[in-house]
């Protein structure tokens, strides 16, 4: 996942540098954005380059949601793309951390499981008031252990707690409650404006006085302590393979009906709520 | 000389009063040598259970006195450190403190407000954190902000700078209190200050001593590296020529 595997541009990452702010945009909208290997790869690529280059970053999804979180129906039958998609959310969430631009996300629609975790890597987050935010990947013989970290540092760890350990999703306003947001807007174009807006105000500001607050920033809330960030993935990592994560994903590929479907759920925004309830019923 | 820093003590209640009305009680090297001398004080008198912590005069304090140390890098480095040893000395006071917000808190002066174990404000008060505006970095007082409002929202406050009303310092937790109006204050605060002052001093002593602890707030090397750190930015050409512009020097 560091760069050797995946040469060719996947086609699902799309990044330009406007004035001095990046925008980076996960484009797989017919996946609601579901991330592949070679996505995170590439996504590592970009904020590692634009990071440095740029005043500010914004990250955001194209289509409907901003990310539906992992492509499961890679995972059906070789269980080394797990442990590839978990190294790779590790190593972007890092390198959000370690840009040295502030980083702002725009997470409208969907941001779910692996989706979720990117959330927990910015130093801005917005979404939209309706938005579908959480881990509901218990259930799927998942931890979403590799996400702890940063969530508990963004929201504190009660409100981590729950989070994880509880599939239930929880809107943007929500969000905004506990701390994992900073604030949600009506609409996804607002969201979008607004981040835009948000980094255009961070990258106006003196830069060497941004950058030098961020990189405090990380030193004293723990962000640098890249033995728990690799504790946390080797959690995560430790559960694949295993006959409980097999058999709950072969219940879901066969509760889809189709075979393998796309992440934790149906490819409608709207049926969201009432899929999520039938596939993760509360504990 | 008169004192930049006042204390009065009525029962088992002080008030720390700043007293640099004519510069909104910003922090100059002899107020912050003031309130060293005030909080020594206060660090002997068991018998007093609460201190408010309050500005004379419409402002609680507009931050650091950076104007008069422009050009003299030690005499930042001096400024920066003696504010770094004052939050740590009244975070291990052995009272709790209430910040008694009555108008300004800025950089600095919110990162004492931030400090005290307790905040209450009123809904027009502007607080904040604008260091990066000015090519600052705001180091010193972080690891306080990371304390009250946790680090998500911290690096968001910092990072944005600018200030926000009293009313969105109650939402992101910066302060625990706000009331509508600033004549509300006075009574809202004393009202705060009777009930905990009816508090076993004991108990009080020894419940703040634990939550210091749990939290790392007698982690003094990181407060004193932020002073470091903040002095380093204000000794660059950037930053000076910034603050000359902003401040008229």
């Amino acid at each position: 996942m560091q760069g050797q595997e995946h040469d060719q541009p996947c086609g699902f990452i799309q990044s330009i540098l406007r004035a001095n702010i990046a925008i980076v945009t996960i484009a797989r909208p017919e996946k609601r954005n579901a991330l592949t290997p070679a996505m995170l790869d590439e996504l590592l690529s970009e904020v590692r380059r634009l990071g440095t280059v740029a005043g500010a970053m914004v990250l955001s999804g194209e289509g409907e949601s901003f990310c539906a979180g992992f492509d499961l129906s890679l995972c059906k039958d070789d269980g080394t793309v797990m442990r590839a998609l978990l190294s790779g959310l590790s190593h972007c969430i890092r390198a959000m951390r370690e840009a040295a631009c502030p980083v702002v996300v725009s997470a409208h629609g969907a941001a779910i499981a692996g989706g979720c975790a990117i959330l927990g890597g910015a130093d801005v987050v917005l979404t939209t008031d309706q938005a579908l935010i959480g881990y509901p990947v218990l259930k799927l013989g998942i931890s979403p252990a590799v996400s702890a970290p940063t969530l508990a540092l963004a929201t504190g760890y009660g409100a981590a707690r729950a989070r994880l350990l509880h599939t239930q999703l929880i809107s943007g306003i929500d969000a905004v409650r506990i701390g994992l947001a900073s604030e949600s807007l009506p609409t996804r174009d607002a969201c979008e404006a607004r981040a835009i807006e948000v980094a255009n105000a961070l990258a106006a500001k003196p830069r060497h006085a941004v950058e030098a607050t961020k990189r405090w920033m990380n030193q004293i809330d723990g962000s640098n302590d890249q033995s728990l960030m690799d504790q946390a993935l080797a959690v995560s990592l430790g559960l694949v393979g295993k006959a409980e994560e097999r058999e709950l994903l072969a219940q879901v590929w066969a509760a889809a009906g189709k075979g393998p479907g796309v992440g934790p759920g149906p490819s409608s925004r709207q049926a969201w709520p009432e899929t999520t309830a039938h596939r993760y019923p509360e504990p | 000389m008169t004192p930049l820093a006042s204390l009065d003590i009525a029962g088992r209640i002080a008030t720390l009063t700043f007293q640099r009305e004519e510069a909104r009680n910003a922090l100059s090297l002899e107020l912050l040598r003031h309130l060293h001398a005030q909080v020594d004080v206060l660090a002997t008198r068991l018998d007093v259970t609460v201190c408010v912590m309050t500005g004379a005069g419409k402002a609680f304090c507009a931050g650091m006195d950076l104007k008069a140390v422009l050009d003299d890098a030690d005499a930042a480095h001096t400024l920066l450190h003696t504010l770094a040893e004052l939050t740590l000395k009244i975070r291990a006071l052995p009272m709790v403190t209430l910040a008694k917000v009555n108008g300004a808190a800025i950089g600095g002066g919110c990162g004492l407000a931030c400090v005290c174990d307790i905040a209450i404000t009123h809904a027009q008060s502007k607080m904040g954190y604008p260091e990066v505006d000015l090519g600052v970095c705001p180091a010193v007082v972080a690891p306080w902000l990371v304390r009250k409002i946790g680090a998500g929202r911290a690096r968001r406050v910092l990072l944005s700078g600018g200030l926000m009303t009293g009313q969105q310092a109650l939402d992101i937790g910066l302060v625990d209190h706000c009331v509508a109006t600033a004549p509300e204050l006075d009574a809202a605060a004393m009202t705060i200050a009777q009930r905990l002052s009816q508090g076993g001093p004991q108990a009080l002593r020894a419940t703040k001593a634990l939550l210091n602890q749990i939290d790392g707030s007698m982690d003094g090397a990181t407060v004193r590296r932020g002073a470091d750190l903040s002095a380093q930015i204000v000794a660059t050409h950037e930053t000076r020529a910034m603050l000359r512009a902003k401040l008229g020097n």
